[in-house]
């Protein structure tokens, strides 16, 4: 075995040299920054390169460098280029570069391209992910009119000799396209519906319909929490739970709102640092947030403040800029040109953030502020506040236009309503009915608050006031006072309950409405505690209008108090129910409120210096500024040095990085790889993209279209690359599928096949949003990891429809994440994950055939399948078009009913085998299927869901 | 050829994944991951070496074939248990002298004790135990493992830079104090592959404790940024041995037969269709899993064992999850060719009570460990077995809390901690180092203090076993050169010991 694949590797090996130097056979020109640079980084730079230390060692990393004179020789003598020591050391025996044992050695092909890329004069360029990306002039392909994505990549495969793979059946196409974009199958009426279409449009109709689905957020958000390390437990020592999110809600709430992706780097990165941020900006920065944190008993402060500076510092860095720069918290990064001090400096925009370094393994960590506890209440929150901005906006062009001097009069009438002659009774018993005029006498004071305490113990003062309108008007004021207290209006005792002021059950307010003239008011003031001053206010809202005699100088309270007023020049609105009704919500909303990690700054940052070798107790040297490396230029004159100011340098067009890390991930989902196989890694020793034109095409066009991922996303799925059936081909050669020679082809994510099944088993559940689920879980699993004091040791896990959410909502902790996800490859989220590795395992399967969910799901599916018809072959058409979007062939429809048939036999013997397996899970069989029958189609749907028709992106 | 340029590698007519895929047994991915990496050289010489028989390593001749990993979670006490000072009786409760406390980083918990730090002599019997070279002194907690002594290479001059326990674990199990990097079980399922098809090349076992004071993580066991496939399969005596193996109530293995030919079938049929090599991968794994349902429960079904096996494990290995019953389950998964097993044992992290809390933890672990031992050498595998007992830290000479001649505590101790190996290739019936009269800081011979300093080639002061040197040295034993054995992520060939690690020569035969 072993010999036999060594055997064979050596052929690949051979074969690959061969080729690669019959290339090199005819002298063309060598690019540096593509085929020269990445060998001196790899093998040169760990001594020749950005960190050397040594003066008279030579650095390879500049043309200014090689060329120094080093006391009669240059690396590369531009005079006389055949001198270059650089060349003579490479190929010399005794001497040679790099030494004998050093662990990467030059090829001879390689040699031979630094000796060719010398004669030809030895000079140096950027590296290519440091220069702005541009949009170069599409390649022409004859007698075809493609967009851009399909220039680029069929320009590629034309010089293969080879063009596109005919495009996938259509059938195919609208899974494929579904998946990528919502996670989920299509719907069958929309699937039949785009069959049926033989339109131009069929297919954008579709897309469109996908893009506006509230599952679109739910699918693309997973790979944002992976990048940036989402969790719902601190990740360290207790795990205990943190509670954010309203965050995760936050972001998919966003992406189905198709925030501008500067916008959402900006918010998440500095919300709380722009003018008056609204509560989607500050709930956005729990990104900074999260990093894993720690309390365990002994720990030092500032070793973790320094821990999770690191952490959030090099998740940027990943996250955004596809560059590592954790070589550069110890030294002088080996292979791109970032100091140590310049990590610092990046650093030091995040060590003014105001959270303590501990967590105090507190679910509310602080900063901590309150938000929407689920999605319906973002969308219903943004409805709400839309509408009101509405109606402010209508009431805008009203009072400024020109009815402005009559509102402006009529305000000023309004405003005079007036309380007066206040009188009140001695204490009488509080059963008492109204007392006399007699017994009343003058009182000062009012409104206001007075001396006079109110009469506790089944006693009771009677208060009266007479209200003077000059015309048709509500009024409201406020009383101290127990809900028992009464009102008598004009002689009419009000029968409506007394509402109280929120969090003071002693003042009651009260809304009347008042014709013109002069209306008399008694009030019984009735106490139930001892020590309650007599206090009475009104506020009149019309006397801010006239205050401040513009509309344009009123608060948004002021305004919005006004548009509440039903009678007055602002009626015509009809704005004053409705507010109600909309303040109302809104309050309900806030009642369901939870709290959620943010970030705030200090008022004045801390001091960041140099780490010595990245320890916390060694700082070192001047105290630094917040600055981005030196690579990428100067700072972004204008904007302000905080992390503000790196959001905007991040997202502007000055970046080179960003909008192609962003487009590099965006391109990964749709086409199942990413144009740089290493998306975690742009820097020299990443690699090259496979099409670095078309990257920087789509990096641009990410740009100019405003940052629109869903433009981006549109852009891809209509792209004939994306069309292309995933055949594996005969007809050119590219198993990796760098040259995009065929369609995707993958196994789908964990999420994806626990929401397939959900789906396709009618369980999921709608409800979007809110605290992490716990589905189904061995028991045991937290427990025989955790400390004893943890809030996580114990896995309770859910009932009810919490167990059918979509698996983007699964409670992740994230010392021990659901197994579940784990098996499939999903990350931890301790750090960063860009790319998600896809392995097979027998665990894999294992989890597919036995897991509680999955046999629940598969039970419930079957008794869908049962349901939709008598007839077995009209079942099958069912199942296989959920998971497949196709009917069965003949020989998988053949198996599948000897599978039916195996298994109906074998539960007809044993009944009670096909009841315990309709048992398992919490969702109650039908009992009004036969057991047997179900039972059968249940193992066979469990079957076809762990095969590779359902598992995979195809 | 060059790695970075990803469209010069066309010609290559599989997959790297179908490559690598195709050589589970025996040769690991990863010295074939160097073809894509190296020169043309170092693959001739790959290719020449994996042709010699370097029982089962790949770099050089393996000495140990599998590795078994005792792990005592929290920091075991040396003094209490292998790090004999009997000098220190006269200093009971004296203050540590600051010289020898030299500016020690101390944890938040002892920093500003009242008492200050006073020492706390162990209140144990140590009783020295003939081996193959100056004898080594075991304490009374440890009866049965004392029986072994002349197997055992006990290390008394293991050390590390962490003071606590989440940085601590993750540093000596992954060569990282921060969470993101593989665990050294990873490291070498990805470096050896595995020997057994129905079985996976790395398990986990976590066994009881009375005191199960301190987190463990899925990172101990977990990858990191590597593939998810080495990650440690956990072992459980809770519920299914492993993860899901069971069938679920009303499926029966004749069910599961008629499942998967059909699932095959279906699957072939996509093949076909699609060509699509991972297809053929997968169906490969539906058939080991259902090959591990028979071999796992046969792997656990201990009522083959004979009456001389509880003779020697104790009656105590009848009962899951206790560490006796691990131990033997970590003898019949090495017979069986797993490489890579690890027993998790928490609550040695003793603050307080340390007499009540390491007499149970001694008791629960001290009969397996000589167990294993034993039955391993009746049994000719220990000579290609490693065996590792150790924690993450070692505690401190003085006390933590109350102090009494029969009571007290110690807090977490990185300078100095006592690690032992045997079998695989280990020098047995030797100690190596030695720490001072205090046990505080690892010494010279003449019992002077010394401070462990890097010299120029990062190689830390003879006598001495940085946590590094430790993982340099497993990898070693088992034909795996620690500076070779690589994984790039983010444009960086990470190793275990990440750019540090020597192997410590004078251990090894």
């Amino acid at each position: 075995m072993k010999f036999t694949c060594v055997r064979h590797l050596s052929i690949l090996v051979l074969g690959c040299i061969y080729i690669s130097s019959s290339t090199l056979r005819a002298e063309r020109p060598i690019n540096f920054a593509q085929e020269v640079l990445p060998i001196l980084s790899d093998r040169c730079f760990v001594c020749h390169g950005p960190d050397t230390k040594k003066k008279n060692l030579v650095r390879l990393d500049s043309y200014e460098e090689a060329i120094r004179d080093l006391g009669g020789y240059r690396a590369i003598d531009p005079k006389n280029l055949g001198e270059s020591e650089l060349i003579a050391r490479i190929f010399s025996e005794d001497d040679p570069m790099p030494p004998k044992d050093a662990e990467r050695q030059l090829t001879e092909y390689e040699k031979d391209l630094l000796k060719k890329w010398v004669a030809q004069g030895g000079k140096y360029a950027r590296h290519w992910a440091y220069e702005l990306p541009k949009k170069q002039t599409l390649p022409k392909i004859q007698g075809q009119k493609l967009q851009p994505i399909d220039a680029y990549v069929l320009e590629q495969l034309n010089k293969q000799k080879a063009g596109f793979a005919p495009e996938a059946d259509r059938a195919t196409l609208a899974r494929r396209v579904a998946f990528v974009l919502t996670g989920l199958p299509p719907e069958p009426a929309q699937l039949e519906a785009f069959l049926k279409d033989n339109s131009d449009k069929a297919y954008s109709n579709l897309v469109e319909q996908l893009l506006a689905s509230p599952r679109f957020g739910e699918h693309q958000a997973r790979y944002w929490l992976d990048a940036i390390r989402y969790g719902d437990t601190h990740g360290l020592h207790l795990d205990n739970k943190r509670g954010i999110y309203p965050y995760r809600d936050w972001v998919i709430y966003a992406l189905n709102n198709n925030l501008p992706l500067d916008q959402f780097i900006e918010w998440q990165l500095a919300g709380d640092l722009l003018p008056n941020p609204n509560l989607q900006q500050r709930v956005a920065t729990g990104f900074v947030r999260m990093n894993p944190s720690t309390s365990e008993g002994g720990v030092i402060p500032a070793e973790f403040q320094a821990k999770n500076n690191f952490d959030r510092t090099e998740n940027l860095g990943t996250v955004l800029l596809g560059m590592s720069l954790i070589c550069a918290r110890c030294h002088t990064h080996k292979y791109d040109p970032i100091t140590q001090k310049e990590y610092y400096e990046l650093l030091a925009f995040f060590n003014s953030t105001s959270e303590r370094p501990l967590d105090g393994n507190s679910y509310t960590y602080g900063p901590v502020m309150k938000a929407p506890s689920r999605l319906q209440d973002w969308m219903e929150l943004n409805n709400a506040e839309q509408h009101l901005e509405y109606l402010l906006t209508q009431a805008h062009k009203l009072a400024e236009g020109p009815k402005q001097q009559k509102i402006l009069d009529e305000a000023k009438k309004r405003a005079q309503l007036k309380l007066h002659d206040f009188k009140l009774t001695q204490s009488v018993d509080g059963k008492a009915a109204l007392p006399q005029a007699d017994a009343f006498s003058q009182l000062k004071g009012l409104p206001g608050k007075v001396k006079q305490k109110l009469e506790p113990k089944g006693k009771a003062l009677w208060l009266s006031f007479k209200v003077k309108a000059a015309l048709k008007q509500s009024f409201t004021f406020t009383f101290s006072g127990s809900s028992k207290s009464e009102v008598i209006f004009s002689g009419i005792k009000l029968t409506q309950p007394l509402s109280s002021v929120p969090g003071n059950n002693h003042l009651q307010k009260v809304s009347l409405l008042v014709d013109k003239g002069e209306h008399e008011i008694q009030v019984k003031l009735v106490s139930d505690k001892k020590d309650v001053p007599l206090e009475l206010s009104f506020k009149n809202p019309w006397s801010s209008l006239v205050n401040k005699k513009s509309w344009l100088a009123l608060s948004k309270e002021e305004k919005l108090a006004l548009l509440k007023e039903e009678y007055g020049p602002l009626a015509e609105l009809k704005a004053h129910s409705s507010i109600s009704g909309l303040q109302q919500k809104m309050k309900d909303i806030e009642g369901r409120f939870t709290t959620t990690l943010i970030t705030t700054e200090l008022k004045k940052p801390r001091v960041t210096k140099v780490l010595q070798r990245g320890e916390y107790h060694l700082p070192v040297g001047d105290v630094l500024e917040p600055n981005i490396p030196k690579l990428f230029g100067e700072f972004p004159k204008g904007q302000p040095r905080n992390r503000l100011g790196l959001a905007r340098w991040l997202t502007s067009r000055e970046n080179p990085l960003v909008s192609r890390v962003l487009v590099n991930r965006i391109w990964s989902r749709v086409y199942g790889e990413a144009l740089v196989r290493t998306p975690e890694e742009f820097g020299l020793q990443g690699q090259h993209p496979t099409h670095p034109e078309l990257l920087d095409w789509l990096a641009v066009e990410l740009q100019d279209s405003k940052w629109n991922l869903k433009h981006m996303l549109r852009l891809m799925v209509h792209s004939k690359t994306f069309k292309q059936s995933s055949k594996f081909r005969t007809d050119v050669r590219d198993p990796e599928n760098l040259l995009y020679s065929r369609g995707p082809s993958y196994r789908m994510d964990a999420e994806v096949l626990r929401d397939l099944a959900l789906w396709g088993s009618e369980l999921l559940e709608a409800e979007a949003g809110g605290e992490g689920v716990k589905p189904y879980q061995p028991g045991g699993m937290w427990s025989a990891l955790s400390h004893p004091a943890s809030n996580t040791k114990k896995y309770v896990r859910d009932k009810g429809k919490k167990l059918y959410k979509r698996s983007i909502y699964v409670y992740w902790k994230r010392t021990s994440p659901h197994p579940m996800m784990t098996l499939f490859d999903a990350p931890s989220r301790e750090t960063s994950c860009v790319r998600r590795s896809r392995t097979n395992t027998p665990l894999q399967s294992l989890g597919l055939f036995n897991e509680t969910q999955r046999i629940e799901m598969s039970r419930k599916f079957a008794e869908r399948l049962v349901k939709s018809s008598k007839d077995n072959n009209e079942r099958l058409n069912v199942l296989f078009k959920l998971v497949a979007c196709r009917t069965p062939n003949d020989l998988e429809r053949a198996g599948c009913n000897k599978l039916i048939e195996f298994m109906i036999k074998r539960y007809s013997n044993s009944k009670e085998e096909a009841l315990a397996l309709l048992k398992t899970g919490e969702v109650p069989r039908d009992e009004k299927l036969d057991p047997v029958e179900v039972a059968a189609w249940s193992q066979l749907v469990t079957t076809i869901l762990a095969s590779d028709v359902a598992l995979l992106l195809y | 050829m060059n790695d970075n340029h990803p469209l010069s590698e066309l010609d290559l007519s599989m997959t790297r994944r179908q490559l690598f895929g195709r050589t589970a047994l025996g040769l690991g991915t990863a010295s074939l991951a160097h073809l894509f990496q190296g020169s043309s050289s170092l693959i001739a010489n790959e290719a020449s070496k994996a042709g010699q028989d370097l029982n089962g390593g790949i770099h050089h001749k393996a000495t140990a074939k599998r590795v078994i990993y005792l792990f005592m979670s929290g920091g075991p006490s040396h003094h209490d248990l292998w790090d004999y000072k009997p000098k220190l009786k006269e200093k009971y409760g004296k203050q540590l002298p600051s010289n020898i406390r030299d500016g020690q980083r101390v944890t938040g918990m002892t920093a500003n004790q009242r008492q200050g730090f006073p020492i706390a002599p162990s209140k144990y019997k140590f009783t020295r135990q003939e081996n193959n070279d100056r004898g080594v002194y075991v304490s009374e907690l440890l009866p049965y493992t004392a029986k072994v002594a002349k197997e055992l290479c006990v290390v008394h001059s293991t050390f590390t830079e962490a003071i606590n326990h989440d940085p601590a674990i993750t540093y000596i199990q992954t060569g990282s104090q921060v969470p993101g990097r593989p665990s050294l079980g990873a490291w070498l399922s990805y470096g050896l592959g595995t020997m057994n098809e129905n079985l996976p090349s790395y398990v986990v076992m976590h066994a009881r404790s009375r005191f199960p004071e301190q987190s463990l993580f899925n990172r101990l066991w977990g990858t990191g940024f590597m593939p998810s496939d080495h990650q440690g399969i956990l072992l459980r005596s809770q519920g299914d041995p492993v993860l899901y193996l069971s069938n679920p109530k009303g499926v029966r293995s004749e069910d599961r037969r008629e499942q998967l030919d059909l699932l095959k079938m279906i699957n072939e049929g996509h093949h076909e269709k699609y060509q699509d090599p991972e297809v053929l991968a997968r169906i490969k794994q539906h058939e080991m899993a259902y090959r591990m349902q028979t071999s796992v429960p046969e792997l656990m079904n201990i009522k083959d064992e004979g009456p001389e096996t509880f003779k020697l494990y104790g009656e105590e290995a009848k009962q899951p999850g206790t560490f006796a019953a691990c131990c033997l389950n970590a003898r019949r998964l090495a017979e069986r060719g797993v490489r890579n097993i690890q027993i998790f044992h928490r609550g040695w992290d003793a603050h307080g009570n340390l007499p009540r809390e390491h007499e149970s933890q001694s008791k629960d672990v001290d009969r397996g460990s000589y167990a294993l031992i034993q039955d391993l050498k009746n049994r000719g595998m220990l000579e290609d077995t490693l065996v590792i007992w150790g924690g993450e830290f070692g505690r401190t000479t003085y006390c933590q809390g109350g102090l009494s001649k029969q009571n007290y505590g110690r807090d977490h101790h990185p300078r100095c901690f006592s690690v032992w190996m045997a079998g695989g290739g280990v020098k047995p019936g030797i100690t190596y180092g030695q720490t001072d009269d205090y046990a505080y800081n690892i010494a010279h011979p003449d019992g002077a203090p010394m401070f462990p300093q890097p010299n120029k080639e990062n190689k830390w002061t003879p006598g001495t076993m940085h946590i590094h040197d430790l993982n340099a040295t497993v990898l070693h034993l088992l034909g795996i050169d620690h500076r070779r054995l690589t994984y790039r992520y983010q444009g960086r060939d990470f190793r275990l010991t990440d750019i540090h690690g020597h192997v410590i020569q004078d251990l090894i035969l």
